[in-house]
């Protein structure tokens, strides 16, 4: 191999992807970081001011509203997607007729974009037009404000990312099942364990390492989420439905705020790491403990 | 959500794949019956948009569920309004270039941080490290400088603008996928094609490519699913209306149409059926590159 690896051809297989990423990954990265320290509205020069926008941000009711609603839609989300999807990728194991079909059915909404996810929900879930109001009116119930309203627009935004969620953290759990030696859990069986308890203490604890995969890229996405609240609410009324993201692209892009803005995006990532940085340690901790 | 807590608390507590008995036929109809029930909830959304896109739009006001007029003044109203030809060769155009230029020079810096030797072995494996560092960063942190960056480049306001971040974003996960496939990969191959005297290009175009098809497969889906659907970067770095993709323009749908529902409908519908025939078509490859993707990332 010696004789291909020389200098230049090193240089020449090398230097695309290396400039390409330092370019538009790696000095936006800075960039976003020294410009957090500085007040700049995309005329004359960005002046210093040190941690100021920091200071700003812990005073700024809204960042806090917008953290609230991410912490919410955070905890429903993993709370009720990730039994959901195991719990299906379960039952889609057992013999059922077009089992295959069902499965690329529920995974469907994994490759529809975002913001058409958004649009498609704006007819389920807004309060004068959606199907959901339309449904209860015509059952005799009241209307509910699921989105524009003061307080359900998280919960709603959940609901929408579990949907387009659920068919892929049910397809990696599939995978998972699909790996696991079957002579164990027949043993199991065979030592009279019920299949709850198989369950419970055999399949559970052996996919261990597929839950927290699953876990981790939700934690991931969920930190993401923007195009949902986009289009269903636009963060409104009065950014009370804002997530951290959304609300910073508004600091930044409407607003104009750009140093505020990305002081807010450095806050964003830093969180963002912390909580699959502080997964990962609870969950390798409980492992130790077991 | 409530029929899925349910459903997961019946199901946690079947167990027993084969139906033995009268009691387990019944079991197995359950399931099944569940499973269907699910799906069916999952796609509800969708059919929902598509039923209501065949109503006028002062039926979907006044009332929905009556579907007592069938019309596809919609779709002629959205075809005519909506330059859906425009949105998508704009769309093909950069996914296309950003993916086959992403993909390539990924390639080559997996080949050259695997299997080519350099003098210093700790160079090799911490440049390697740099490029995986960028799975850990999140794109909206990116959106403002690349923003300036395109300004200052001059390129804002041409698809390079566009293009540029998306093979940037994209070369982490194409590292890490391809340099964990050529690490295994078996020294013989290549050996035997050096000695065949062949050059750095030859080896890797018609031996070293050609055995990564699984991977690069992989690396195509899971890529081309990106660019297609992605929205924040499109947002702000193309302000020409003649350049939107897709998602800027379903972004836009909202503004443009109003309260006329029926057209809103017959866009969204317009946008997603090409896009679940092709996935139809090929799904199992997709699903296959898509979640392979995502475990080893």
């Amino acid at each position: 191999m010696i004789w291909i690896s020389t200098r230049w051809k090193l240089l020449l297989m090398l230097a695309p992807a290396l400039v390409a990423f330092t370019m538009f990954v790696v000095y936006p990265v800075v960039y976003s970081g020294v410009f957090s320290f500085t007040r700049f509205q995309g005329f004359g020069d960005p002046k210093w001011i040190g941690l100021g926008n920091y200071a700003e941000l812990f005073a700024d009711p809204f960042f806090w509203q917008a953290l609230q609603n991410t912490v919410v839609i955070l905890v429903v989300s993993l709370a009720i997607l990730i039994p959901t999807a195991f719990a299906l990728a379960l039952l889609l194991r057992r013999k059922i007729a077009g089992s295959g079909a069902l499965r690329a059915l529920i995974f469907g909404p994994a490759i529809i974009a975002p913001i058409l996810v958004g649009l498609i929900w704006v007819f389920i879930l807004d309060p004068k037009i959606g199907l959901l109001n339309r449904f209860l009116v015509t059952l005799g119930l009241p209307a509910v404000p699921w989105i524009g309203g003061d307080v359900l627009s998280p919960v709603s935004v959940s609901v929408v990312f579990i949907w387009s969620s659920v068919g892929f953290a049910m397809t990696i759990f599939y995978a998972g099942l699909q790996q696991l030696p079957s002579d164990v859990i027949e043993a199991a069986s065979i030592d009279g364990s019920s299949s709850w308890q198989t369950l419970r203490y055999v399949t559970i604890p052996m996919m261990k390492e597929t839950f927290a995969i699953v876990t981790i890229l939700m934690i991931t996405n969920i930190f993401k989420i923007f195009e949902l609240v986009y289009m269903l609410t636009g963060g409104g009324p009065v950014h009370r439905s804002e997530t951290l993201v959304s609300y910073m692209y508004f600091v930044t892009f409407t607003n104009q705020q750009y140093g505020y803005g990305m002081a807010l995006a450095v806050v964003i990532t830093v969180l963002g790491a912390v909580v699959s940085a502080g997964y990962l340690a609870l969950s390798r901790r409980k492992e130790q403990a077991a | 959500m409530t029929t899925f807590s349910t459903q997961t608390q019946r199901l946690l507590v079947a167990g027993e794949p084969q139906p033995r008995n009268r009691r387990g036929r019944r079991a197995a109809f359950i399931t099944g019956a569940a499973a269907y029930l699910v799906t069916f909830l999952i796609i509800l959304p969708l059919l929902w948009v598509v039923l209501l896109s065949f109503q006028p739009s002062s039926d979907i006001l006044s009332d929905p569920f009556a579907f007592a007029h069938f019309t596809i003044d919609n779709y002629t109203h959205a075809l005519a309004t909506l330059p859906l030809l425009k949105m998508y060769g704009n769309t093909i155009l950069i996914a296309v270039v950003s993916v086959v230029i992403g993909t390539l020079i990924s390639f080559m810096a997996s080949f050259a941080l695997t299997r080519m030797i350099f003098r210093h072995r700790k160079v090799q494996s911490s440049l390697r490290f740099y490029l995986l560092a960028g799975l850990a960063v999140p794109v909206y942190i990116l959106l403002f400088p690349v923003y300036r960056l395109d300004l200052s480049m001059g390129i804002f306001g041409t698809y390079a603008a566009l293009i540029a971040p998306y093979i940037a974003v994209t070369i982490p996960f194409n590292t890490l996928l391809m340099t964990g496939f050529l690490r295994e990969f078996p020294a013989e191959i290549e050996e035997a094609a050096i000695i065949d005297g062949v050059g750095l290009f030859t080896l890797c175009w018609s031996v070293v490519l050609p055995l990564m098809r699984p991977v690069i497969a992989t690396i195509l889906i899971f890529n081309i699913v990106y660019v297609f659907n992605e929205f924040p970067f499109a947002s702000i770095l193309i302000n020409n209306p003649d350049m939107a993709t897709i998602s800027l323009a379903v972004s836009r749908f909202q503004g443009q149409f109003t309260v006329d529902y029926g057209g809103m409908m017959a866009s969204a519908t317009l946008v997603l059926l090409p896009q679940l025939v092709i996935y139809a078509l090929f799904q199992r490859h997709v699903i296959a590159g898509m979640t392979a993707g995502a475990v080893k990332g």
